[in-house]
């Protein structure tokens, strides 16, 4: 089918297949799929609304045993850069977002084998305790693997003790291309091929969960396992109607073992704009100025994205990777009303808030995000002795700290 | 079609895809998909300062104000007796203006010392610092020497059509001017340009400055990613391209590769020349442009 045919058939709001969709990503010109990712957008926000959150990027260790090779952020097992945050600190965290209007964490770490389950639901219920109102947007699908791995408990079950425990809401992240042979070059197979990342959501749908679904890009994928990728996500949409929202972002290659070069500006315009096509049954796609930077970032809202994601306030991950972008509530609200739309605070579910909060009261202004701790901060959370490790070295700094004896998995 | 009428009534619209498809049909019809790009190794203007000049270097900036007449003409001297063949350019136009005023000589007067002691181009003359745009851009031309950029300093308006039309209007003026770099130099770090600003400013500066045959953007100030972006909506020539070719990260990340990457992933072809606009073949030596068979196959990027 030619690509003016099947423009015409996007524009009468009819559904693409693979192949079409392949034609268009390789061969369309970028004006031609901004206008028509614009015209999906039009028809499902035509208030011309563009929405943002308030929430904080936490990472609450680094300490991880999956070993993606295009991870910069983790450090192994028993490295002497490697962190785990305590409850305090988390506190502080949120004390410092709940400042600044925030309604949620989005609450992401390693796969650290010396946090068992019991650690994540004993959080879950303090944040839940002290800030009632607050929203967990909590742990990417190979996360939930991995406390399922650790656990010997089903993934059913322990998304079930984390909903008890307080999680509102599960992140897309982890799912990178969700084609094995692409997962097994990256060494992410391991934490959980495609069918367990999406099984992970399936099931969280199934429980009640609202999620979101992410793709990252440009490492050693194909332009057809792209569209995989994104056809999957269609799939399990149709099947539970769980996502709330899609985010793409570029591979960012510093400080990786994977190494390589960053996709480009157009790359990523290209590739939100197909995503907005194809995917037809998701309602929201982010913007994500975090590896973009603002510009870029703005410039999707021309290509198919209604939404700003986050102000982040902290962020690590991209950071590691050579990515360094801030934008406050101010800036992404200049951003997105200079493209001509009308900005508005949402939460997780994409229900509106409320106008920005910097026009309700003062708020200070962020010029740069801050970071899971202070460079050389490393100190060991109180509580965590209370929690029995996993890993040899962990096991020996517990077992220093003498007071871990006869304790089971649990306080 | 009228493309300043067409400017104008899109100037304040949100429409940056019209806009852009509007440019970029301009910039192709001048340059189909060929975007050149130029290797510079900026230097310092003082005297004495060290002078690097990676052999990559297509041009040899002197950058900043010179401190009075004899250090400026002692500087050129310096600098081009190291550039080799890497074309010698230097000074902003606005500065040479004012410094000519402070010595007292004319600035023909000027402009020939530097000359003669071989600055071959003006760096820049930004249009909204100079304070007599036509008589000095016309000087710089008398005294045997080129201008390599109109430039915008500082952008104070939020309509960038009158300054924009005034551009048009000088070149019909002068006719020397071989590019025009219309995205500000500076900006107001609390409220910088947006996307949708800067993508507008090239795209209107493409279809309204339609007689000055370059429209140009700054790679090491604007970054890859918009000045990738600006390739698509009326841009055809990429300034300030870093000439050092050991970069961490490998050969793949080295400037060539990345700016050859991202031309490419814009749907055009990507051609190096230098500090004259000279089209360089391999190796940085004068040669004829490759053939776009030659290469990757550009998206034809024309809608349907």
């Amino acid at each position: 089918m030619s690509i003016n045919r099947t423009a015409d058939r996007i524009r009468s709001g009819e559904r693409v297949g693979g192949d079409e969709a392949l034609e268009l990503y390789r061969r369309a010109p970028t004006a031609l799929l901004g206008r028509l990712a614009d015209g999906v957008r039009a028809r499902k926000h035509p208030d011309r609304i563009v929405t943002y959150i308030i929430d904080r990027n936490v990472n609450y260790t680094n300490v991880c045993v999956a070993r993606c090779t295009f991870c910069a952020f983790y450090r192994p097992v028993g490295s002497s850069e490697g962190y785990v945050l305590g409850f305090d600190e988390v506190f502080r965290k949120i004390d410092e977002t709940i400042a600044v209007g925030g309604v949620q964490l989005l609450l992401q770490g390693g796969h650290n084998p010396d946090l068992p389950l019991a650690w994540y639901e004993d959080l879950f219920r303090a944040v839940k305790d002290r800030y009632p109102a607050f929203k967990l947007h909590a742990l990417s699908p190979p996360e939930v693997i991995h406390l399922s791995r650790l656990s010997q408990l089903p993934v059913p079950a322990v998304i079930a003790r984390l909903m008890a425990a307080g999680l509102d809401s599960i992140p897309g992240g982890g799912a990178e291309i969700l084609v094995d042979r692409v997962r097994a070059i990256l060494h992410c197979d391991g934490k959980a091929t495609a069918d367990e990342w999406l099984d992970v959501m399936r099931h969280a749908h199934r429980a009640g969960l609202r999620t979101t679904a992410t793709m990252m890009y440009g490492t050693v994928e194909t332009d057809e396992e792209r569209l995989e990728h994104l056809l999957r996500l269609r799939a399990l949409q149709d099947e539970t109607g769980g996502f709330t929202a899609f985010i793409t972002w570029s591979y960012q290659p510093d400080h990786t073992e994977l190494a390589g070069c960053e996709a480009t500006g157009i790359e990523y315009l290209r590739t939100l704009a197909i995503a907005r096509i194809v995917l037809d049954n998701f309602d929201n796609l982010q913007a994500s100025w975090v590896t973009q930077g603002g510009k870029v970032g703005q410039l999707s809202l021309a290509y198919g994205a209604n939404d700003m994601g986050s102000v982040m306030i902290e962020e690590n991950v991209v950071r590691a990777a050579g990515a360094s972008y801030c934008m406050d509530e101010a800036e992404i609200v200049r951003n997105i009303e200079d493209a001509g739309f009308a900005a508005r605070r949402r939460n997780m579910h994409y229900e509106i808030l409320g106008d920005p909060i910097f026009r309700e009261r003062e708020v200070p202004r962020m010029l740069e995000l801050a970071t899971a701790r202070v460079a050389g901060d490393n100190t060991t959370p109180e509580e965590l002795r209370f929690y029995p490790a996993r890993s040899r070295s962990g096991k020996q700094e517990r077992l220093q700290d003498g007071r871990i004896a006869g304790l089971q998995d649990g306080k | 079609m009228n493309t300043v009428a067409d400017a104008e009534s899109l100037a304040h619209s949100h429409d940056i895809i019209s806009i852009g498809v509007l440019a970029d049909d301009l910039r192709r019809r001048r340059h189909g998909t060929r975007t050149t790009f130029v290797r510079v190794a900026n230097v310092a203007a003082d005297v004495g300062a060290p002078v690097s000049r990676p052999a990559a270097a297509g041009e040899v900036r002197i950058a900043g104000v010179p401190g009075s007449r004899a250090a400026a003409v002692e500087r050129v001297r310096e600098v081009a007796s190291a550039a080799g063949r890497a074309v010698v350019t230097g000074f902003s136009l606005a500065d040479l203006e004012q410094l000519s005023a402070r010595e007292n000589v004319t600035l023909r007067a000027l402009l020939e010392e530097l000359r003669a002691a071989g600055l071959e181009l003006v760096a820049e003359a930004p249009v909204d610092r100079l304070q007599d745009t036509r008589r000095s851009i016309e000087e710089v031309n008398i005294a045997g020497m080129a201008l390599a950029r109109l430039t915008v300093d500082q952008s104070s308006s939020a309509d960038p059509m009158p300054l924009l039309k005034a551009v048009a209007d000088l070149q019909r003026r002068v006719a020397v001017l071989r590019a025009f770099a219309p995205l500000p130099r500076r900006v107001n770090p609390t409220a910088p340009t947006t996307g949708y600003d800067d993508v507008k400013h090239v795209a209107l500066a493409r279809l309204v400055v339609d007689n000055v045959p370059s429209i140009q953007v700054d790679w090491s100030l604007y970054g890859p990613k918009l000045a990738q972006v600006a390739l698509t909506v009326g841009a055809d020539d990429v300034d300030a391209v870093s000439a050092e070719d050991e970069v961490a990260g490998g050969p793949r990340r080295a400037p060539l590769q990345e700016i050859r990457r991202n031309i490419i992933a814009a749907g055009q072809e990507p051609v190096e020349r230098n500090g004259r606009f000279d089209i360089l073949g391999p190796l940085g030596t004068l040669g004829v442009v490759a053939s776009p068979s030659e290469g990757r196959r550009p998206r034809e990027e024309r809608s349907p």
